[in-house]
């Protein structure tokens, strides 16, 4: 077992009369940004949870490197983690936070002072946790993820709450993260940002495995998404030869065309001697294959 | 790895989650927030109003205002303060005076300690605390030996104020007793059983009512109103069942046990004996402190 692989097992999750994870499973490679995605609801977070023995499963198992995370000898020095109610004592300083995780952990009370130094929040360290902003919430929770130098990072909704350099900020952080042969699994339901960030993604719905794979393997994986933009003076001469291989949909400014590629209407153009004033191949991106693949379980449940 | 360089890990010895840690953890948490400098002025507080409640009541008990009775009041009160000045008399007062402010010290290492456990939910900091420590029992009895350590302190607190009171307090009364002598240590002792056993009690409370308001309503209640009620009750039962056991049985509530457990002789009519009370009271905090274990352990954190 390769160190530091999250394997997830059958996890399933069945509160009253809600299969909130349904036999689950999926691996997680080390070195690699891991995006994990679903709508509201899907049971990102019971999974996450579940990995980290807050949860009890109903059935199945989640292991980081061959081991269950309560038979970790020091979890913190190998998982790191940030949960959406990642919260500290309102009348305690962000300092003595980390801290006292460090007390408890066995690790050099100053590693505090490292990594608030590492997440930008050295001059906040002595004020309370009431005067923070969401974003620097965030930011204690990723310090508090940092604390053991982990060799596994969870991260649930990390951008939550942060402005777009700190959005940034925290994406090279990942990166680098993952870079350096981390594992780094993060959910989110940002997919513009996840399709920066991720070099792979799992995506549930309803508590189910919906895709995993490389970003550009789920994206591949949908059929003949693929759809070409055409501005024309002539729709109708172009259209009729292309044939009946092509079908068109309105389009804001000119018509899509899906069937034949961009090439193939660009000759058929020449051949009937119309012009084409504009021509742009439109691949699906990352929340057009998500949207697609998650619209029966995206509901209420 | 390079990304998190750290000078302060290289240099670390490995030592892992170890008892010590997590007690040193949960005393960290409490001194790092305004609980224990609140409470520790509590208890302050409190135990100079009992010092002076006290101090007023045992003047007048052992110097009756005379001139203001009748002749049959002065009567009384003049054997009343001479049993007062009797070697039993005076070792009772100064058991008394040297445990003042018991009643409300007590209720705050309650509240200390169900505060422990409920702080956890109420700031949402228990995902954090089991991820650092995915051992939920040790957590638990760590919490208890800190709450216990908080409940001892408070006691040594309010003790060394009646310490330094007592003597002064016999002094101008010109009565002499022995503050150190065994009746009033053994209060003392006694004393510091219950602050423990309180704060140990609030612990388990807190562990079985997560809410952090519900647990603390409901070891005030237990704790002030509860044993009041329950004497009320037993006191009706009595009267259907006219038997002493009845009155005996007084003993199960907590707030009684505490009573039973403190007060030097019997604390009512057919009371049981001072160590009775001490046993319900141990009993009472390790039956909560099991149930609360054994929920904690299964219930699920989010």
């Amino acid at each position: 077992m390769p160190d530091g692989q999250i394997v997830v097992d059958g996890l399933t999750k069945v509160y009253k009369n809600l299969r909130a994870v349904d036999d689950l499973s999926f691996t997680v490679q080390a070195g690699r940004v891991t995006g994990f995605l679903g709508p509201n609801g899907a049971g990102k977070t019971t999974t996450l949870r579940m990995l980290l023995n807050l949860v009890q499963p109903t059935a199945g198992t989640a292991t980081i490197g061959g081991r269950r995370y309560a038979d970790l000898p020091e979890p913190i020095r190998e998982v790191g983690a940030i949960l959406e109610a990642s919260a500290a004592h309102k009348g305690r300083t962000g300092r003595n936070h980390l801290r006292v995780l460090c007390r408890g952990a066995g690790l050099p009370k100053h590693r505090a002072d490292e990594v608030l130094a590492l997440v930008g929040l050295t001059p906040a360290a002595n004020r309370k946790f009431k005067g923070y902003s969401l974003g620097m919430r965030q930011r204690l929770g990723i310090a508090a993820a940092l604390l053991g130098d982990p060799r596994v990072l969870v991260l649930d909704e990390p951008a939550n709450g942060l402005d777009p350099e700190g959005i940034r900020w925290m994406r090279d952080l990942l990166k680098a993260l993952a870079a350096d042969g981390r594992t780094v699994l993060v959910s989110s339901h940002l997919l513009t940002e996840m399709e920066i960030l991720a070099d792979d993604i799992i995506i549930i719905a309803s508590g189910k495995l919906v895709a995993q794979g490389t970003v550009a393997t789920v994206i591949d994986s949908m059929p003949a998404t693929e759809r070409t933009l055409v501005r024309t003076n002539d729709l109708g001469r172009l259209l009729a030869e292309l044939g009946d291989q092509a079908s068109s949909a309105p389009a804001e400014n000119g018509v899509y065309i899906s069937g034949p590629g961009a090439e193939a209407i660009g000759d058929a153009a020449r051949r009937a001697g119309v012009a084409l004033h504009q021509l742009v191949t439109e691949r699906p991106d990352l929340e057009a294959v998500f949207l697609e693949l998650t619209k029966e379980g995206a509901g209420i449940r | 790895m390079t990304t998190l360089a750290s000078p302060a890990l290289s240099g670390a010895k490995r030592t892992g989650t170890t008892p010590g840690r997590l007690i040193g953890a949960e005393i960290l948490k409490v001194r790092t927030t305004n609980a224990w400098w609140l409470f520790t002025i509590g208890v302050v507080v409190f135990t100079l109003l009992a010092l002076a409640v006290n101090w007023l009541g045992h003047h007048f008990e052992l110097h009756p205002p005379i001139s203001q009775l009748n002749a049959d009041q002065q009567r009384t009160a003049e054997a009343s303060a001479a049993l007062a000045r009797t070697p039993p008399g005076l070792a009772k007062i100064t058991a008394d005076m040297v445990t003042s402010g018991q009643m409300f010290g007590c209720l705050l290492a309650l509240v200390l300690g169900s505060l422990v456990v409920t702080n956890e939910f109420y700031h949402q900091t228990a995902t954090a605390t089991f991820m650092t420590t995915p051992h939920r029992t040790a957590v638990l009895l760590a919490k208890l030996m800190a709450a216990a350590l908080f409940g001892a302190v408070f006691w040594a607190v309010s003790t060394v104020l009646d310490f330094v009171a007592t003597p002064v307090f016999l002094h101008t009364e010109h009565v002499s007793y022995g503050m150190f002598s065994w009746i009033p240590m053994r209060s003392v002792l006694l004393n510091l059983l219950a602050f423990v056993l309180w704060a140990v009690f609030g612990c388990g409370l807190g562990a079985l009512i997560r809410n952090q308001i519900g647990a603390v309503i409901t070891g005030v209640v237990v704790y002030l109103i509860g044993s009041i009620a329950i004497q009320l009750l037993f006191q009706l039962l009595h009267v259907l069942i006219p038997h002493d056991w009845v009155l005996t049985a007084q003993v199960a509530a907590p707030g009684v046990a505490s009573r039973v457990l403190l007060t030097p002789g019997r604390a009512f009519d057919h009371a049981p004996p001072q160590w009775a009370g001490g046993v319900v009271l141990v009993a009472y905090a390790a039956i909560f402190t099991i149930i609360g274990i054994a929920l904690t352990r299964k219930r699920d954190i989010s």
